[in-house]
């Protein structure tokens, strides 16, 4: 009662065996080849690039530099004129076309510094953070505004007006130390001595142009109370 | 997608209980499929029994073919898969030796384990001269440090040591694996035969 076919069958298993094995490494050479994804997935470097964490703002920035923070390198991605006629303290340049070549490399693909990227605006050096992330480098991040922004806050901060909130006030002194750390000077005013005569209708007008002097006091800030466990 | 453990969809900590899971399966297979007896994994040498090398080669071919298929359809990244580092004349050196281990003792190490757990003498007294072995090259250590640590190569493969497409290559290695599998079957027709 055994079946004819089927013994005849189970006679070639190891032949029908080795044409499958066969016919599946020919298939792997037949394979259409496509161009594989490189770096970071899609989904991932989405989500990196949505996410502002890469920012760094200015004030952040001339803080670690004047606390000579040394685990900081600076990048300039703008060009070589721009580079030359103004840049930040020590920094590197490597101009946006550059940025993936070889010797630009052992600048931004490690992971013992935080490169910090810049250029006029941030804008190319969004996009160079954009190149550099997909292939996975670490640590990178772009300074917010970029020279722009660095310009007219830490070289040229403007003065709050009077009707400000305390904090921009004292955001406005951090800003005047660091700018004079970056060696913008400050000429000091020179107020006349107002000429005291003894004139009782002159001395009304004079102490009236006398400036009041203004005593900084730091405020105390009310720290929030914080859960113990 | 894959692999799972380095890309974190198996905690780590979970490797060494996989490791165990499969060890044991892979166990209770090379015995239940007679691979404990050191007659059959010294027939490989003596022409009556190819068992061994048919079931080694087939199980690299397919393992191969199949995470070249996975690769392609980005189920497994080949890339971060682990490639044993590779010292030469360690590598020839340990493999000559482990080779006349094998055709003396009839037992590859993990077969000997396999057959110990059955309660083989031969294959006691096999694992004993692995541990004498163990013993004798952690006493010399320093006598043969710079072959075993010489010779570096990096975690290489064949495809990236030879510069050939890794398709073409699974491919001719295919065929030639078949080829070898029917020289084989022609040899063992004509030895004769024992049986054991």
């Amino acid at each position: 009662m055994v079946n004819r076919k089927l013994v005849k069958f189970l006679s070639l298993r190891y032949k029908i065996l080795a044409a499958i094995l066969i016919v599946l490494a020919g298939g792997l050479v037949l394979l259409p080849k496509y161009e594989k994804h490189e770096g970071i997935s899609p989904e991932q470097l989405l989500s990196n690039a949505i996410s502002p964490e890469r920012y760094i703002t200015t004030d952040e920035l001339a803080d670690r530099i004047i606390n000579q923070d040394p685990s900081l390198l600076l990048i300039d991605v703008r060009d070589e004129n721009a580079y030359k006629k103004y840049s930040l303290p020590s920094a590197v340049n490597i101009p946006l076309k550059k940025i993936l070549e070889d010797d630009s490399e052992s600048y931004l693909n490690q992971d013992e510094f935080d490169v910090i990227l810049f250029s006029n605006d941030n804008f190319h050096s969004d996009q160079a953070w954009l190149l550099c992330n997909r292939i996975d480098y670490k640590n990178l991040y772009v300074l917010k505004g970029g020279i722009n922004k660095w310009f007219n806050t830490i070289i040229n901060p403007k003065k709050p007006t009077e009707n400000m909130a305390s904090n921009a006030f004292e955001l406005y002194s951090l800003r005047k130390a660091a700018s004079m750390h970056f060696g913008v000077a400050y000429p000091k005013k020179v107020h006349k001595q107002p000429v005291i005569i003894k004139k009782a209708s002159v001395a009304k007008t004079s102490t009236a142009i006398v400036p009041k002097k203004i005593i900084p006091k730091k405020k105390k800030k009310k720290m929030p109370t914080e859960g113990g466990c | 997608m894959g692999p799972l453990i380095p890309n974190e969809l198996i905690s780590f900590e979970w490797s060494s209980i996989i490791a165990i899971i499969i060890g044991m399966f892979f166990g209770f297979i090379l015995e239940a499929s007679g691979f404990s007896s050191s007659r059959k994994l010294a027939g490989v040498f003596y022409g009556y029994d190819f068992a061994v090398l048919k079931v080694f080669f087939t199980a690299a071919i397919v393992s191969l073919i199949g995470l070249l298929y996975m690769d392609y359809l980005g189920y497994v990244d080949m890339s971060s898969l682990y490639v044993h580092p590779t010292y030469l004349w360690g590598a020839i050196i340990g493999g000559g030796i482990m080779g006349i281990g094998f055709v003396a003792g009839g037992f590859c190490p993990g077969t000997s384990l396999s057959a110990v757990a059955i309660g083989k003498i031969d294959a006691i007294v096999n694992v004993i001269g692995i541990m004498v072995g163990i013993f004798i090259f952690s006493e010399l250590y320093p006598l043969f440090e710079p072959i075993y640590n010489g010779y570096f190569q990096g975690n290489i493969t064949l495809i990236d040591s030879l510069g050939v497409n890794p398709y073409w290559f699974v491919f001719i290695l295919t065929v030639v694996a078949i080829v070898m599998f029917a020289v084989t079957d022609m040899i063992r027709k004509r030895v004769k035969k024992v049986f054991y």
